[in-house]
């Protein structure tokens, strides 16, 4: 699939971060939306649903292991990536174990992010290809 | 105990906000970066503002090493059932010690041990006794040498070993004293390296 075909939603509540994020993956040919908080980022999943999800895992509201738990429920397909801090590598064990991709931490590698989308976006049409 | 509890809490928050500021810099800079490679060629200032972004990407990582090893730092005081991680301990302190060593001119080396290595002391207490023996060989170095902070596993326990002084002279600085009262409160064998090289801290074994 062509990376003009990816369909990414960007959540996190540092506004200049993950905006600047979302205008680089852009200069890259990659189609985002992006939500500052968990329950637009539950409606953004309802509304269209995104292959791939990153998500910061400390917002306030909704905490971003919860929007990944309610969107797996809803909408199983959809692969996130989750963005964690300092000391939270045991929240992005516990993502994994919820049913996150991956986990990666702040600040990121734009390269390495890009290839974790590409690796989610790949696994989620096999899987989809298997539960045909 | 208490009050080391809430600065810690309150240090993890502001290493949390570190984080993010840093993050937000390494896109913004990423974006001048990206933007400058797609139209840079009539830019008659393209190698030095790429200069400016390579000093900027260098800072963000100087500040993130710093920033983790604080916010390790912040949760140090923290009691856990399987005790703490030398490595991480003393790594943490070795970042954090850097300064400390330089203003003395002196070089801080960290030679991590056997991944795993625990203890039944808290972090913060191991990083106390540690960093209170740096305490004891650091006026004692000359300019430029190289003072080592190491983590030994001998007879399946952790070791922290300060090479670069010797252990006669380091007992005689003040801070000697206050280094060998914690050690005896905390259950700590304190003594000499091999051949009286440097001092030895034998770690207490973790909790069944």
């Amino acid at each position: 699939m062509n990376k003009q075909d990816w369909k990414i939603l960007l959540v996190d509540d540092e506004h200049e971060f993950i905006t600047t994020l979302a205008e680089r993956l852009e200069l890259r040919g990659i189609n985002t939306r992006v939500v500052f908080d968990g329950e637009s980022a539950l409606l953004a999943v309802a509304e269209d649903e995104p292959q791939v999800m990153i998500l910061d895992v400390l917002m306030p509201g909704i905490k971003g292991l919860e929007v990944l738990e309610r969107v797996k429920r809803t909408n199983p397909n959809v692969q996130v990536l989750l963005l964690t801090g300092h000391g939270s590598t045991r929240d992005g064990i516990e993502g994994m174990r919820l049913g996150a991709f991956d986990y990666m931490m702040k600040p990121l590698n734009i390269d390495t992010l890009i290839e974790k989308m590409e690796s989610a976006i790949d696994y989620a049409g096999k899987a989809a290809k298997l539960g045909q | 105990m208490r009050d080391a509890l809430f600065m810690g809490r309150m240090t993890a928050q502001a290493t949390h906000e570190m984080q993010n500021i840093l993050a937000t810099i390494r896109e913004s800079a990423g974006l001048m970066e990206d933007l400058l490679a797609m139209g840079g060629e009539g830019f008659a200032h393209a190698e030095r503002f790429k200069k400016g972004l390579g000093v900027l990407a260098a800072q963000v990582e100087r500040g993130m090493t710093l920033s983790e090893q604080l916010n390790y730092c912040a949760h140090a005081p923290e009691v856990c059932p399987a005790g703490s991680e030398v490595n991480d301990a003393l790594r943490a302190l070795a970042v954090l010690f850097t300064r400390i060593a330089a203003r003395h001119r002196v070089r801080l080396a960290f030679a991590p041990g056997r991944a795993g290595l625990r203890t039944s002391l808290r972090a913060v207490e191991v990083m106390d006794l540690a960093g209170l023996a740096l305490d004891c060989a650091l006026p004692l170095l000359a300019r430029d040498a190289e003072l080592c902070l190491r983590v030994v596993e001998q007879g399946g326990l952790a070791e922290a070993r300060v090479e670069g002084a010797p252990y006669a002279e380091m007992t005689a600085q003040p801070v000697f004293a206050e280094l060998s009262a914690r050690a005896g409160a905390l259950g700590v064998g304190l003594r000499p390296g091999p051949q009286g090289a440097g001092l030895v801290l034998a770690l207490p074994a973790p909790r069944a």
